[in-house]
């Protein structure tokens, strides 16, 4: 257990030291974050949909309290740009909107008030249902009150105006991400992939700097030297995560969301599993340069595909062979849903892949004479 | 320290190792006794390396059974281990600690902690003379100044048996002497070494019994005076001349007696049988191919003559 100790703290002490690895795993995301953060703040920004004004036939065959109640409504909607037009003579109102001559046809009778509308302007017929939806509403109270107080209809029929009618909801307008926060999710992913990199040199730096003999000729057993290298490895990169994570957070502002211990967890099991590959690639290739070629491949690709540099579409299944959008997307249900649970397939996948990297090392590795 | 006589620190019976159909080590035996310099002398691909890593537990024999101090180094692997400290040919250290953490590091993987690792860490940098550089980086140091630091990371331990592979491999002379005073002090304090090197010189000056290794075998085993007794009917005869251009060895190497004919330089170096005078002959052969003779010297004998006689290369082959 000491000896796992001491090649731990050697394996922290040497990292700590290293100015290149500090640079290439703690600024190189920091700098990505910021440029790309800002140079596509653009591509970012929500989109606003402008809706001119909507123009709605109407058919008035009621003579009721309803029939009157609705040319009131006709005047005040009027106001928030919804424009009512009778349907006079032979003009067919279903037609009408079947033609997209109109938004929306309605028909008024004492038995109520139907409505036409066309699923090809489903925005403009959501908001004459709503606004419809809030008229007929109100005008059931009306009648409730009626029954106890017909003094007090008047009053509750006057209280309606245009904007009690329409009720604006934002639709996640503050809970979707910007450039800065998107990237910060995106460039922490890819670096904790990076520590693939380190994991294919694990062994092999040892075994080149020669050291690897001298570990192996003392009295410490291979598992603990495994162990060892690989504890230090796996905390080392988390660290730099956390200081990412971290610094987008406290100096670019970025949302990392409320569940901060979530969203670790995916990321170290995203470092558990590049670490893994890493070495399992290195004890499956034999030769540090080509666990090296093989791993960066596959972190640029799995970067690109994965939306390290562009924000992509989740519901194709390429982006999905990349680990990067496992985590990237579990990661941004956690922040901008509340949806804990959408990290659970993340930490799942990192973990598996974890296991049978780490068993094809394991077994590699204690079959080896050497390192 | 108290020196117990007739104990055997490495006894190796029968070991063999093979990688594929190549024979590495073959069937070699030895007993290396408490408080000797022990001498393995082999040219490259001798197989002494290969002995050296399995003896070190970096190997495993296919055959044959290794014993450190008594006891069965595979079934006391961890016994074997602490009593062991390997130098290694090429330098075993990390260019990013500093010679302290170097030495602290591997002596802690040995079970030392606390005062105890210290005051031994201090002790073996003191002992190879980096105490004053003892917070400095090796990638600041010169090569004799790693190597000293590669030999105190394998003592601060103290072993019973070091290993010492080419310790002095490119180093500076004022270094050399310093490690060759320091494995003579190791041994003085107790330490059984085993000690490998391509310097015949160094191996002569400080080993006390020597084993010549060729082919994963021990050809010849003993001190030095006994392996020169060996090879008393052989002699040595170098002839310098003004230019060996267009001398043809053949014309030499047919002499009667002559067994090895070698060109360093403008020193032709002829290996003879002793009982045959045919110092004319050569002589003669020289002069009609047309060498002029500078110096001519017969060679005293050295185990340089005793390897090449035995194995019939040189030890840098």
């Amino acid at each position: 257990m000491l000896n796992i100790v001491n090649i731990f703290l050697k394996e922290l002490k040497q990292t700590f030291r290293d100015f290149r690895m500090f640079v290439f795993m703690i600024a190189f995301p920091i700098v990505f974050m910021l440029v790309l953060g800002m140079a596509l703040s653009n591509a970012f920004s929500t989109s606003k949909i402008s809706i001119d004004n909507i123009h709605v036939l109407y058919k008035n065959l009621g003579n009721n309290q309803l029939a009157q109640s609705f040319e009131t409504l006709k005047k005040e909607t009027a106001k928030s740009g919804i424009q009512f037009k009778e349907a006079t003579g032979n003009v067919d109102g279903k037609k009408a909107v079947k033609q997209n001559n109109v938004d929306g046809y309605v028909e008024i009778s004492n038995n109520g008030i139907k409505l036409y509308e066309s699923d090809r302007n489903s925005i403009e017929g959501n908001i004459i249902q709503g606004m419809l939806t809030a008229f007929v509403d109100k005008y059931n109270v009306a009648m409730s009150v009626a029954k106890v107080d017909p003094s007090k209809v008047n009053m509750v029929l006057a209280s309606n105006h245009s904007k009690q009618y329409i009720k604006e909801t934002s639709l996640h307008a503050a809970k979707s991400p910007g450039a800065m926060d998107y990237y910060a999710i995106a460039m922490t992913a890819m670096i904790a992939f990076y520590a693939a990199l380190n994991g294919t040199s694990l062994m092999n730096t040892e075994i080149a700097r020669k050291t690897g003999d001298r570990l192996l000729v003392s009295p410490a057993r291979k598992s603990e030297i495994f162990l060892g290298k690989v504890l230090g490895s796996i905390t080392i990169n988390f660290i730099f995560i956390v200081i990412v994570v971290l610094f987008s957070k406290f100096v670019f502002k970025a949302n990392w969301g409320d569940h901060l211990g979530v969203i670790f967890l995916v990321l170290l099991t995203e470092v558990l599993m590049a670490v893994s590959f890493g070495l399992g690639v290195s004890y499956i290739t034999k030769t540090g340069g080509a666990a090296r070629t093989i791993v960066m491949i596959v972190i640029q690709i799995a970067s690109f595909i994965g939306g390290a540099y562009f924000k992509i579409d989740y519901a194709g299944n390429i982006p999905k062979l990349s680990p990067l959008s496992w985590v990237i997307e579990g990661i941004t249900k956690v922040i901008y849903a509340n949806d804990l649970g959408a990290a659970i397939p993340s930490i799942i996948l990192n973990i598996g892949i974890t296991l049978i990297m780490m068993l094809i090392a394991v077994v590699s590795f204690q079959r080896r004479e050497g390192l | 320290m108290e020196r117990r006589k007739n104990v055997n620190v490495l006894e190796i019976k029968n070991l063999t190792k093979k990688f594929g159909d190549f024979i590495a080590v073959d069937n070699m035996s030895l007993k290396i006794e408490e408080g000797e310099i022990f001498g393995f002398l082999g040219a490259n691909g001798a197989g002494k390396s290969t002995t050296i890593n399995m003896i070190s537990g970096l190997l495993r024999s296919n055959e044959g059974v290794i014993n450190i101090l008594g006891k069965n180094a595979v079934k006391h692997n961890r016994f074997a281990k602490m009593n062991i400290g390997i130098v290694p040919q090429d330098l075993a250290i990390y260019e990013d600690l500093t010679a302290y953490e170097n030495v602290r590091f591997f002596a802690g993987l040995y079970g030392l902690r606390g005062a105890v690792l210290d005051a031994r860490v201090k002790e073996a940098l003191a002992f190879v003379g980096l105490s004053d550089k003892h917070k400095n980086y090796p990638k600041n140091f010169s090569g004799g100044m790693k190597r000293r630091l590669n030999i105190a990371c394998a003592i601060a331990h103290r072993p019973k048996l070091i290993i010492m592979d080419e310790p002095t491999v490119g180093i500076d002379p004022q270094s050399r002497n310093y490690i060759l005073n320091s494995v003579r002090k190791l041994n003085e304090m107790g330490s059984t070494i085993i000690y490998t090197s391509h310097y015949m010189e160094e191996v002569e000056e400080i080993c006390t019994r020597i084993a010549i290794v060729d082919h994963g075998q021990i050809i010849a085993e003993g001190t030095k005076e006994q392996l020169k007794s060996i090879i008393t009917n052989t002699k040595d005869i170098w002839i310098e001349v003004k230019s060996t251009e267009g001398l043809d060895l053949n014309t030499l190497q047919a002499i009667n007696g002559v067994e090895a004919v070698q060109i360093e330089e403008n020193v032709i170096k002829i290996h003879s049988d002793a009982g045959v005078n045919n110092l004319n002959k050569i002589i003669e052969q020289l002069i009609k191919n047309g060498a002029e003779i500078r110096s001519l010297e017969e060679q005293e004998l050295n185990l340089e003559t005793v390897f090449l006689t035995l194995t019939g290369r040189n030890l840098r082959d």
